[in-house]
């Protein structure tokens, strides 16, 4: 345990150390995340949608987004770029626990990347009173809950593209779809009953309803319980089968040696 | 934990018959069905390497080497064959192995660029599980044997190739580990720094009593620094033993080389001396059959391989006949040589 967690603590300031090297860069993943929620928020406005509602909810929604989204990248660029340097493969040289190596790389690129549009969106949350004094302690809350299952979800993501590097369909797949049907710009219970069935199977999904429903942007409880349920079914599923993967995937590249390959 | 690991019976890796084979998908034309192909890149192999020695595995591109160390290093899996590291079965216990080894290869990759020197040391010490003052003493300790002391906070990006080598040589001890493979650590490095850097494998094996493998394109520094050596060819070992072994195994000699007239001296119509020496050479001829040979079809110089025996037979023939001696070389063959001839009758025997 006390390995994994060393483990996981080098990976985080690795990466760190690797991709931050300028303001510029923390610029960018402020501004871009900003430019697209106001683009969503000011395409809303003119259908009448109330302004701090939907400001609290599309808060929520991108954060989260966010988040999950950046898991998604980060799996892609560890494929691509640890591999043309080598050190995917000099890192599954050494004993390290390879569960937490993935869930290190996740935790890390998702502490670097969002940070800052978390606080734009907390600070949303205030400005829309979703968030207030007396409730502050909610946000320590849902930030955890957010930071567990987006690194679930990304450990999961950095094993899928352990086993090729031309895994870049899975960006594609987790995009639009997710974006969509997760119910990040649009609530789930407004999808026809084929939508609510697909979205099921994103853990955004869940993760957004409990958020929504400790800020009160949701209000029926046995929504909340069945997200619970949901989320903690998906998290379990998800470790096991990160781990499934991480077996098969060494064993995979021990066979036909293609961590090498870039 | 394992059952070798209490007592180590062999303090060595052995590997016998390794065999490895990739099976290849590929698609004749983009509807088409995938055809697989099974390439084999190393057919059987034997081999061992022991602590406080460097095993050398040598041969031409192609030959399996690199395959063959990333099966020892447990990097990718023999299709078949037995591979054991101080007994312990290294196939199935890749982990355990993977604590005790490590790879270095020539080239600028495997490094983190944008990192300095001590934070990609801190990162892949702490994936050994080194954490906190022994990670930082080790670090330094490192640091100051590649002789990097100076640029350890500058990023890898701003190195030359010769201190993006050391610094990853400095990688593959940061685990301190019992054995190490060292995959062309000196490609394409210049002479006064590869030369340190033999100076610090030879360290490491004789000082330290790490086994080391080493494969090499140069073959001076398999010379120099290979207690045993392996020669590769299309996936198989064509030939092992000590540079000497494999000196009189293929029947390479040292050569005397004499020049028994100058230059100037004027030749016969025929290119020839005298009658009377072009006889004694003729007898010489005869007698030592495909040991001595005559450059250039001319009989100015003579090279005889062979023993001092031979050599003092032949220098006691001409002195008797009194035909003047002007110089005399001897010959090393060097191990290029060897390999070359290796190599080729290898082939040749195949055919």
């Amino acid at each position: 345990m006390r390995k994994s967690l060393l483990v996981m603590k080098a990976e985080i300031k690795k990466q760190q150390q690797n991709d931050y090297h300028s303001y510029f860069v923390y610029f960018s993943l402020l501004v871009w995340p900003i430019l697209g929620f106001l683009e969503i928020y000011y395409t809303y406005r003119p259908f009448e949608a109330q302004g701090r509602d939907l400001l609290a909810f599309l808060g929520t929604g991108f954060m989260a987004y966010t988040c999950f989204w950046s898991m998604v990248q980060n799996a892609w660029s560890m494929s691509n770029q640890e591999r043309k340097n080598g050190t995917l493969e000099i890192s599954f040289l050494t004993p390290a626990n390879r569960l937490a190596m993935v869930y290190g790389k996740a935790l890390g690129a998702l502490l670097q990347e969002v940070w800052m549009f978390c606080c734009f969106c907390i600070f949303v949350l205030f400005y829309t009173k979703t968030l207030r004094w007396d409730n502050l302690a909610l946000l320590p809350l849902f930030l955890m809950l957010l930071l567990v299952s987006s690194t679930i979800w990304g450990g999961m993501l950095n094993a899928i593209f352990l086993f090729s590097r031309d895994a870049s369909i899975v960006m594609d797949l987790f995009d639009a779809p997710m974006t969509l049907f997760a119910g990040t710009r649009i609530p789930v219970s407004c999808f026809p009953k084929w939508a609510k069935v697909i979205s099921l199977f994103f853990p955004l999904t869940y993760c957004l309803n409990i958020i929504r429903f400790i800020l009160g942007l949701q209000k029926q409880e046995n929504d909340v319980f069945f997200s619970f349920a949901g989320l903690m079914l998906c998290l379990t599923a998800m470790m096991i089968i990160t781990k499934y993967l991480l077996v098969k995937a060494e064993k995979h590249n021990r066979e036909t040696g293609q961590l090498q390959f870039y | 934990m394992h059952s070798g690991t209490k007592e180590y019976p062999e303090r060595k890796i052995i590997a016998q018959h390794l065999v490895k084979d990739y099976i290849l998908k590929e698609k004749s034309s983009l509807l088409g069905r995938k055809q697989k192909q099974v390439i084999h890149a190393v057919k059987d192999i034997s081999l061992e390497i022991p602590k406080g020695k460097i095993t050398g595995v040598l041969g031409i591109n192609g030959a399996g080497k690199t395959t063959t160390i990333r099966m020892l290093a447990s990097l990718i899996a023999p299709t078949s064959g037995v591979l054991t590291m101080d007994g312990v079965d290294a196939v199935k216990n890749h982990l355990w192995v993977k604590g005790r080894i490590n790879v270095i290869s020539g080239g600028e990759r495997n490094l983190y660029w944008r990192l300095t020197a001590r934070e990609n040391l801190g990162y892949f010490g702490s994936l050994y599980g080194l954490r906190g003052r022994e990670l930082k003493e080790r670090i330094s300790l490192l640091i100051g044997i590649v002789g990097l002391k100076d640029a350890q906070d500058v990023p890898v990006e701003r190195y030359s190739k010769g201190m993006k080598q050391r610094l990853q040589i400095a990688r593959g001890l940061i685990n301190d580990p019992e054995y190490i493979f060292l995959d062309e650590p000196t490609l394409g490095l210049d002479i006064m720094i590869a030369k340190e850097i033999r100076e610090l494998i030879l360290n490491l094996a004789k000082e330290r009593k790490k086994g080391i493998l080493l494969t090499t394109h140069y073959i001076s520094e398999a010379e120099e620094l290979c207690d045993y050596i392996y020669v590769m060819d299309k996936g198989e070992v064509i030939a092992q033993g000590t540079k000497e072994e494999l000196k009189e195994l293929f029947m390479y000699q040292p050569e005397l080389s004499i020049v028994i007239s100058s230059e100037d001296e004027s030749p016969s119509i025929n290119g020839s001396y005298s009658d009377n020496n072009m006889a004694i050479l003729n007898e010489l001829r005869e007698h030592f059959r495909n040991r001595i040979r005559f450059e250039n079809g001319t009989e100015r110089l003579l090279h005889i391989r062979g023993t001092s025996k031979d050599w003092s037979d032949v220098l006691n023939v001409l002195f008797e006949h009194q035909i003047p001696i002007h110089s005399l070389s001897i010959h090393e063959p060097n191990l290029e040589e060897i390999l070359m001839k290796i190599i080729s009758q290898s082939r040749e025997g195949a055919v």
